[in-house]
């Protein structure tokens, strides 16, 4: 019974991991291919089925017929890390404010801000595309890098709200007292105190804020035309009839290898129990 | 007390209210416009809007056609999630190592990915159906009929979020106290029963949220449609998402999209919020612990 | 001179101060007495400047504090939970105080080494905090306290959350140090009466956020000023007697007559109060009273009885064994009473009357 169920165990892990790894191992044997190796039908192996070339990886870096990502892949970067970083600041501020002080505006109290800040997630996409599109229309920020950061400081910071406001809960308030009476006001007793303190939360936070960022698309897709252009618009672009798959397979690869490392730190994180306590 | 508070607080605060709020107001302005193609600029049209939006059939298609979509593939996303996470969660070789693996697709850019499901259902070059006929079970044409792209769509989207699923459930695995589960072991309690009486009941509040975040997240799909279908054949996969898109950025009627987006926020949040009561009331009355 | 005035502060309702006012001299440990709930801690904070009270004034050396937040309040706290910085090492943590001040780094070091060596830990300097145990990071907390050398020291039960032993030995170890800081005013809030009698220069008797009576351990503890006072300075508690003093002499309500000069007082016939010490009553006398509980404490034995309706407690500096729901016959020593009036204030020995 117990090899049984044991068999059931590994077989079942093994069907996922196939699964899994099925469509990144396609991209990457097709990666390789040249129209020999797509028109007849689908083919895996090198030199036994097709024959392999490096034209696709290339054809990324431009060229006659080429792609060329590598422009895309640069606004790609700064724009997500400028994005998360701003984004982790503006909100780890915030969600200090909100952890500490309270704050009263009418009715409105600190329980209340909290949610407006997180319930922006809620917030379909579509429902934002057409004020951001009018906004940055009217900013002449529209096409531009510097547009796309403030959107995307904009989405990113709920999340480094809602990771950091429970992690700042965590920390007992006699702590902040204690700096006080050191003789440390309000914002140094933040930068040298409590900060330190919440390192983790801060590599979480910074974490998914790189995740939602690099991933962007929708946003991407409606508020940049040929001017700017981020690597998952530039490659969805590709997807017609006339680009090769061995080019887009290529593209593919080196927009979601970056991420893929972080696997690796979500998953350290995870294992020493990081991340309990953000599922509320 | 201390004004240095504000410090903290405005910037964010006033960057979120800026930047989301004031456009959002805007967009309820406009909804009462009839802002298009021929006659752009903000001006009045009273609820002209919402009543073609109560006769768009088309409209209310693809709010069920997104109910469907999404319930179906959260619930499936939470029952293979959690085995997966139970799986991986102890008693297991290469665990870690499964664990990075397991995580990986949710890493990968969606957009991206669908690119390249695309290509993996294309009836005649791409890598599945030969796998299909060799298994017995034949070539399907994935992208050209309705039951079938709303299955790939479904596959899509099962392979991409699954893995978050898997990391929450994870992670409330990982923080459960050892407890409980040593008294089941003392007690003679085999693994399914250990897991019915035990692992389950504590994990109610954890899958609650973890169903919620999930469900507002695929409640916006979009994406997968977009590339993978294009809402497509016909309209067949064509969520609400899509068809907002469709009318306000490719037909360019923003009036009408602003009124659209609008009713699809708040039937959403009403949704949303039913659905959380019903699963607190479902699942954490279960739970002991 | 530490001055507080006529401080109030509700909070929700509830007062937790009421017209509060204290004076504190530098050079001397000022203990504030009370119940748990009495308002030490809300007193302390206040002057920290970590609550604000609605009215009232904080003044030190005539400066008024009331504007200052607690930045920039020259104090320094011991709170009852061990709070160290816990990501600066042991040595980091005392320093920090004085480098926030703008001294130099090392000199900063140097001197959170010497304090650390007085408090016993300098083997620890390196560690963090978290790696200590209670009674350890509770002298890093003093050390930090301490090494500053603010005018003013406040100290909110310390030694509460440690053990018997350790707690005696680092009163000791407060007391030597503080000798060398004679412009500090120190004030110490605790629930214990004998820590209370035994530390402080001045004792304050605070109950639900008043001020029930100040003065010198002794004047306090010997002659508490009203019921309410004689409650909170007595452990274990105080038996109150209800008596009159007719034309015939003292009776006692639940007791009796007593005999005629018992008090050792001449009193005007009325209604009082008897206050009588646990370690007034022994046993070996006519009054029969049977065992409820026993409790034996170190060296000494508190035995709780009933003798008739009336619940009495008695300490004997012995160990001794009443099994219970056993009689035993208590002699109540009345001349050692205190006796209050009708409205529950003391009346002096050696009062005149009539």
């Amino acid at each position: 019974m117990r090899t049984l169920y044991l068999a059931l165990k590994y077989l079942a892990v093994t069907l996922w991991s196939g699964f899994v790894i099925f469509p990144f191992l396609w991209m990457l044997t097709t990666s390789f291919k040249t129209a020999n190796g797509v028109t007849g039908g689908a083919t895996w192996l090198p030199w036994l089925q097709y024959q392999p070339s490096l034209g696709g990886w290339q054809s990324l870096f431009g060229g006659a017929g080429g792609v060329n990502i590598v422009k895309p892949y640069l606004n790609s970067l700064v724009v997500t890390l400028s994005g998360s970083a701003i984004a982790l600041i503006l909100g780890t501020l915030a969600a200090y404010g909100l952890s500490r002080f309270s704050f009263r505006a009418g009715p409105i109290r600190n329980g209340d801000i909290t949610f407006f800040f997180i319930s922006q997630r809620i917030m379909p996409p579509i429902v934002l595309a057409i004020p951001f599109f009018l906004m940055l229309r009217w900013l002449g920020l529209l096409d531009s890098l510097p547009g796309l950061i403030l959107i995307y400081v904009a989405l990113l910071m709920p999340i480094a709200v809602w990771v950091m406001v429970d992690f700042f809960n965590t920390i007992p308030r006699g702590l902040d007292e204690m700096a006080w009476m050191d003789g440390c006001p309000p914002v140094t007793t933040f930068l040298r105190v409590i900060l330190p303190n919440v390192m983790p939360g801060l590599v979480v936070a910074g974490m998914f804020c790189l995740i939602f960022g690099w991933n962007d698309f929708f946003f991407a897709f409606t508020l940049t035309f040929t001017k700017t252009q981020l690597l998952p618009v530039s490659i969805v672009a590709l997807n017609s009839s006339v680009t090769p798959w061995w080019a887009l397979s290529a593209a593919a690869i080196v927009s979601v290898a970056p991420l893929a490392v972080l696997a690796f730190v979500v998953e350290r994180f995870l294992s020493r129990g990081g991340l309990a306590g953000t599922v509320r | 007390m201390y004004r240095q508070k504000y410090i903290f607080l405005l910037p964010g605060l006033l960057v979120l209210v800026a930047v989301i709020l004031f456009p959002l107001i805007f967009t309820i302005r406009v909804s009462f416009s009839s802002w298009d193609v021929y006659n752009p600029g903000l001006n009045y049209a009273g609820g002209a809007m919402y009543a073609r939006l109560w006769e768009d059939s088309r409209y209310w298609e693809a709010l069920w056609r997104l109910s469907l979509l999404s319930l179906s593939t959260v619930l499936i996303q939470y029952v293979l999630g959690f085995a997966l996470a139970l799986l991986v969660w102890r008693d297991i070789a290469a665990r870690r190592f499964l664990r990075v693996l397991f995580l990986v697709p949710m890493m990968a850019t969606p957009v991206v990915m669908s690119v390249i499901w695309r290509t993996i259902f294309h009836e005649s070059l791409g890598p599945l159906n030969p796998i299909l006929e060799a298994l017995g079970i034949g070539a399907q044409p994935w992208l050209s009929q309705a039951a079938h792209a709303f299955a790939a769509v479904m596959i899509v989207e099962i392979w991409q979020w699954t893995p978050f699923m898997f990391l929450l459930l994870l992670a409330g695995l990982l923080s459960l106290p050892s407890e409980p589960f040593l008294a089941a072991r003392i007690d003679g309690a085999g693994p399914v029963r250990t897991f019915l009486s035990v692992t389950f009941p504590m994990m109610g509040a954890i899958s609650v949220g973890a169903i919620l975040i999930r469900a507002i997240e695929a409640s916006k799909i979009m994406e997968t449609v977009y590339v993978l279908t294009s809402g497509g054949p016909g309209t067949a996969t064509e969520t609400v998402s899509y068809y907002i898109y469709i009318r306000g950025m490719r037909d360019f009627q923003i009036g009408y999209a602003a009124a659209l987006s609008l009713t699809y926020l708040v039937i959403m949040a009403v949704a949303l919020t039913l659905i959380a009561k019903a699963l607190i009331r479902l699942m954490v009355r279960e739970s002991r612990a | 001179m530490l001055v507080l005035r006529d401080l109030s502060l509700t909070e929700g309702g509830v007062p937790h101060l009421a017209g509060v006012s204290v004076e504190a001299e530098p050079g001397r440990m000022t203990t504030l007495l009370g119940r748990t709930g009495a308002g030490k801690t809300t007193l302390l904070r206040a002057v920290a400047g970590l609550v604000q009270p609605q009215s009232g004034q904080i003044s030190l050396a005539g400066a008024d504090w009331s504007r200052l937040p607690p930045w920039r309040r020259p104090v320094a706290m011991v709170t009852q939970q061990f709070i160290n910085y816990p990501h600066l090492s042991v040595l980091d943590n005392v320093a920090f105080p004085l480098i926030r001040r703008g001294e130099p780094r090392e000199a900063a070091r140097e001197a959170a080494a010497a304090m650390l060596g007085r408090v016993g830990l300098a083997q620890m300097t390196g560690r963090r905090p978290a790696a200590l145990s209670g009674g350890q990071q509770q002298r890093v907390a003093i050390a930090r306290a301490l090494v500053k050398r603010a005018p003013v020291l406040l100290l909110d039960e310390p030694f509460v959350n440690l053990d018997y032993k350790l707690r005696e030995g680092l009163r000791e170890e407060l007391a030597e140090l503080l000798q060398s800081q004679s412009g500090t005013v120190a004030l110490y809030a605790t629930t214990d009466p004998r820590e209370a009698l035994q530390m402080g220069d001045c004792t304050v008797l605070i109950a639900e956020g008043r001020v029930l009576q100040a003065g010198p351990p002794c004047a306090v503890f010997g002659a508490p000023a009203t019921l309410a006072a004689a409650r909170v300075v007595n452990d274990p508690p105080i038996n109150l007697l209800a008596a009159e003093i007719t034309q015939s002499g003292l009776v006692l309500d639940h007791l009796g007559p007593q005999s005629a000069g018992a008090t050792g007082r001449a009193l005007p016939p009325g209604r009082y109060t008897l206050g009588l010490r646990a370690e007034d009553i022994r046993s070996g006398g006519p009054l029969p009273a049977r065992v409820a509980l026993t409790e034996v404490s170190g060296s000494e034995t508190v035995t709780h009885l009933v003798a008739g309706a009336l619940p009495l407690v008695m300490l004997e500096r012995a160990v001794t064994d009443h099994r219970l729901g056993s009689e035993l016959g208590l002699m109540l020593d009345l001349g050692k009473a205190l006796v209050f009036g009708a409205d529950g204030a003391l009346i002096p020995k050696g009062a005149s009357h009539g």
